[in-house]
């Protein structure tokens, strides 16, 4: 009590008389190892929390119905639907009639008919065009032409990924076709069944969900599949604002939908590969971090070794009339307390009052992506511990090896 | 029984050939009370002789008693108490904490000693007072002349009342007046207080006010002066 007393005075006093420039320089290299330590793993996370919200947002919702495992399709999808919309916690929602087809493109210019078709395998999706966007606003990622109408027929959208320039910018992966633009025809082939569209659009996201799909109204969709049982593949839930996700699953597991078709909510039923890069980003991130916590340690060792040691004839002086050891170290452990402390209270000023925002309003553009900054206060606070207390122990140390020093050697200035 | 009492101390320096045998068997007394000086020419092994008995170095032999403490035998930890509670220092370098005010450099060791905050305040400004600096009592060392931080040292090393005041050349820095006005204030609170002192010096004309004056020569006493 009475050493922690003194080395609160005999800490506080060798701040307060060091110069201003040397404590803003500690502070800031103290900050920058909060940010390394919170921002780095943020930003590597966050670039996959942007993929995943835009993932809800257009193309999984908040709440998805699919078919039961032992099922092909949504049972009773109808009657379904009739429930959903009477629900007020559901905002909206989305029928999507999903299934594969041969698409195929420049057949009339074709001449020689041994030469190579251009064929891809696509996937496609038989929605309501006004349905559909009012759930995933599928009409915002238009590139080219226009979004479909539904009172039109012969129409089709076809996704980014399979267009000929795509796969030459991100490398052969996907099966594609060339010179689609809208208003050219092309060729949908579905088992024995084969129906001309017409290119209406071209759409593009982030989500490959959404890049990597064709779309035709549901009427066509049901015609060309044959799916005469009007029974759906995916029903996709946007849940009204401040209503959670779980509570309007269970209303509807409830009322015994789950008979019918499999219910889960957008954690449940996001694709697995997120959670796992997400977590794999999140080490990743701590490693890094980890690193800028070594050099910060270091940085704060050599700041008090250099500070205890051009005392050390004052620590011998404060031994020798009596002061103890445990209060000297006490002093230096406070020192370096305090850079911690002010050092991550900048950095926590700077990421929760603008860097947050910041990145909200101006996501880092990626590829794949619209990375935003995740900092979870609770994770951000056991970094911050864990930062202190090794700074703690990095001030501590240099104290403890000078001021064990021989007290009278200290005094005299000898080795 | 007096209040300091060595036998045959010895202090070596280095091994084998390099070897430095500074103080060669030295008996030394003093009396509760009593103002002692050591004088000698330079080299003569006085501050090492002030630095056994006064508990901050550890002779290669002899025995110190010190108020009845076997000393030598004392922890690290528990010389530190010692030296806190039974001894004050004043250093020829003036030895002040320059991070702290002349009020703080007094009181830390009243607070060590479990004064509270205030009553330590109190007890250090009415030292500060005593020493003549009653205007200067949030001077940092550094913006005190040398005299005053000696005076600021002797108060530091007055104000708990220790039981024997340890003093090495304390007026060696300083010119004539301020050297005698330290003198001064040592053999005041001499006299005050009752307080054992073992001072340095190498001016005889600082040595007249004491009791004894001890002389050294080579690491041994040469002559023992009885002055009252
Ligand atoms: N740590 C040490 N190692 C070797 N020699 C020392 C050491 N300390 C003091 N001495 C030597 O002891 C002698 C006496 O020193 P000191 O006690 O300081 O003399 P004084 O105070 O009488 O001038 C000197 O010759 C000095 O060089
Ligand atoms: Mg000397």
């Amino acid at each position: 009590m009475r050493s922690l007393r003194i080395g609160f005075l005999l800490g506080m006093r060798q701040i307060q008389r060091a110069s201003l420039w040397t404590n803003i320089l500690i502070v800031f290299v103290m900050a920058l190892t909060f940010l390394n330590l919170i921002a780095v793993s943020g930003v590597l996370v966050g670039l996959i929390t942007g993929a995943e919200r835009a993932v809800r947002a257009e193309s999984l919702g908040d709440i998805i119905i699919t078919e039961r495992d032992d099922q092909n399709n949504i049972l009773e999808t109808e009657s379904i639907i009739r429930q959903i919309k009477t629900y007020p916690e559901i905002e909206t929602y989305a029928v999507r009639y999903i299934g594969a087809g041969r698409l195929e493109a420049n057949y009339k210019e074709r001449r020689d008919l041994s030469g190579e078709r251009d064929i891809a395998q696509v996937t496609v999706t038989g929605i309501d065009p006004i349905q559909e966007d009012t759930m995933s606003h599928l009409s915002d990622n238009m590139l080219e032409g226009e979004y479909l109408d539904p009172n039109e027929e012969g129409y089709i959208l076809i996704g980014y990924y399979y267009l000929q320039e795509a796969s030459d910018k991100f490398g052969d992966i996907f099966d594609s076709l060339s010179n689609i633009k809208p208003g050219v025809t092309v060729r949908m082939t579905v088992g024995d069944i084969s129906k001309e569209f017409i290119v209406k659009g071209i759409v593009q996201s982030k989500v490959d969900e959404v890049s990597l799909n064709t779309y035709i109204t549901e009427k066509e969709f049901r015609r060309l599949f044959g799916r005469i049982d009007r029974n759906a593949d995916r029903i996709t839930i946007r849940v009204a604002d401040n209503v959670s996700e779980d509570s309007v699953k269970a209303t509807l597991i409830e009322s015994g939908l789950g008979q019918y078709a499999k219910i889960q909510t957008f954690e449940e039923g996001k694709p697995k590969f997120i959670t796992d890069i997400k977590n794999t980003m999140n080490l990743l991130g701590t490693f890094i971090g980890s690193i800028g916590i070594i050099v910060a340690s270091i940085t704060i060792f050599i700041i008090i070794f250099i500070n205890a040691l051009s005392r050390r004839s004052q620590i011998g002086i404060l031994k020798g009339i009596g002061i103890e050891r445990k209060a000297i170290e006490i002093a230096y452990v406070l020192q370096a307390a305090f850079y911690a402390l002010a050092g991550s209270a900048c950095g926590a000023l700077l990421t929760y009052g603008f860097l947050l925002g910041y990145f909200e309003r101006n996501p880092i553009k990626f590829p794949f992506s619209d990375g935003i900054l995740v900092a979870p206060p609770d994770e951000t606070f056991l970094r911050f511990l864990v930062l202190f207390a090794v700074t703690l122990i990095a001030g501590f140390l240099p104290a403890w090896m000078i001021v064990r020093q021989n007290t009278l050697n200290s005094i005299l200035g000898r080795k | 029984m007096s209040i300091i009492n060595a036998t045959n101390i010895h202090r070596r320096f280095g091994e084998g050939e390099l070897e430095a045998h500074i103080l060669k068997g030295i008996d030394f007394s003093a009396e509760a009370g009593e103002f002692v000086a050591i004088m000698g020419k330079s080299g003569a092994g006085k501050s090492t002789l002030m630095y056994q008995l006064s508990v901050l170095d550890d002779p290669s032999e002899g025995e110190i008693i010190i108020d009845n403490v076997d000393v030598l035998k004392l922890s690290e930890h528990e010389r530190t108490r010692f030296r806190l509670n039974t001894l004050g220092y004043i250093f020829q370098n003036y030895a002040l904490v320059p991070d702290l005010t002349a009020e703080e450099n007094v009181f830390l060791p009243l607070l060590m000693r479990g004064r509270d905050w205030k009553e330590a305040k109190e007890i250090a400004r009415a030292m500060i007072d005593e020493v003549g600096l009653n205007d200067k009592y949030t001077n940092l060392p550094a913006e005190l002349s040398g005299g005053e931080q000696q005076r600021v040292s002797v108060a530091r090393a007055m104000a708990g009342k220790p039981k024997i005041l340890f003093a090495d050349e304390p007026t060696a820095n300083l010119d004539s007046v301020h050297s005698a006005q330290i003198i001064d204030l040592i053999t005041e609170f001499n006299k005050k207080l009752n307080q054992t002192i073992v001072m340095v010096t190498h001016e005889r004309e600082y040595a007249m006010g004491c009791d004894r004056i001890i002389h050294m020569e080579d690491g041994v006493i040469i002559d023992i002066e009885k002055l009252r």
